[in-house]
């Protein structure tokens, strides 16, 4: 219950905002997306086999809870909104895998784990908005609870091979935190196939994000 | 000035094959959603797996894909909007040229 209070009020004051980059691709699309910042590091590679799922393998290392998920992901457009000068999207994401922890309680526990989560955007050439959230379960080790939320904005309008510059805030809450709304302003370059993103967050912990789409 | 000359002659002869009219014709595609250069891509990977498509040009300014034939060769208009949609757009128009 408490979780879905948090979901919809994520989704409420938020609104449709936060992806780091799009889980679905073109068919016949490759990506990979490589993810750092100050709750974890996190590799996902995923193939699309049409333009709506997209399948592939997430790793994740979490620091505090010294805490690793090795899992298979499906990623499902579930509906896109096409305007001639926008783009909106809905997508569910989930996976189930193996979870291993050394933090002290565990002592190098394994444990069958799943994560599902919503992500939803609208994007124009200026102006973009996110949001995200996903729900953890690792049985033996833990179980949380996170959503994000990015504004982000174009200085420029760049065409089709140009370096683009996206200048965001995103927002992340983590009820579980003892401070549990962290806010990274950040800067995003997008050129051709490769995607880079870098911040750093209110705690002063650093943001550095790289994606290729092939 | 010569160098001017030569530059210029550079430019305008660099430029020549944007303004070249392709032997298999050209086709232009509104499309909705086209945002960013991801969209761009997706179209462009789509198509080129089509044999009778030589390159797409994609403007994101004003939202148009041209779609550019090989000699000869053609599709038409209902697998073009299949393809779109494959890709996960929307076709909003479509006009044929030269």
């Amino acid at each position: 219950m408490q979780l879905l209070l948090y979901a919809l009020l994520g989704i409420g004051l938020i609104i449709p905002s936060l992806v780091q980059a799009r889980p679905v691709s073109y068919p016949g699309g490759w990506t990979g997306m490589f993810m750092n910042d100050g709750d974890k590091n996190s590799a996902h590679i995923h193939y699309s086999p049409t333009a709506k799922t997209s399948i592939g393998y997430r790793f994740e290392y979490w620091r505090d809870k010294e805490m690793t998920l090795n899992a298979a992901q499906m990623n499902n457009l579930l509906k896109r909104w096409n305007n001639p000068d926008s783009q909106a999207n809905l997508y569910i994401k989930s996976g189930v895998g193996i979870s291993h922890s050394d933090a002290d309680d565990f002592d190098g526990e394994a444990s069958l784990a799943g994560f599902t989560g919503i992500a939803a955007d609208w994007e124009n050439r200026q102006y973009f908005i996110s949001y995200e959230n996903r729900y953890t379960e690792a049985i033996k080790i833990d179980d949380f609870f996170q959503q994000s939320a990015r504004v982000g904005w174009a200085p420029y309008k760049g065409d089709y091979g140009d370096l683009h510059t996206w200048l965001m805030l995103q927002v992340k809450h983590t009820p579980e935190a003892d401070n549990n709304f962290t806010f990274t302003p950040l800067v995003r370059f997008f050129k051709n196939v490769h995607l880079f993103e870098a911040g750093m967050n209110n705690r002063g912990e650093i943001l550095f994000n790289y994606v290729f789409r092939y | 000035m010569k160098k001017l000359f030569l530059t210029t002659a550079l430019l305008v002869l660099l430029s020549l094959p944007a303004f070249s009219v392709h032997p298999g014709g050209t086709v232009y595609a509104d499309v909705n959603g086209l945002v960013c250069d991801f969209c761009a891509r997706a179209l462009e990977k789509v198509f080129s797996k089509q044999k009778a498509v030589e390159f797409i040009n994609v403007d994101l300014d004003e939202k148009i894909i041209t779609i550019h034939f090989n000699e000869g060769q053609q599709l038409d208009d209902e697998t073009i909007t299949q393809l779109i949609t494959d890709s996960g757009y929307n076709l909003r128009k479509i006009r044929h040229g030269e």
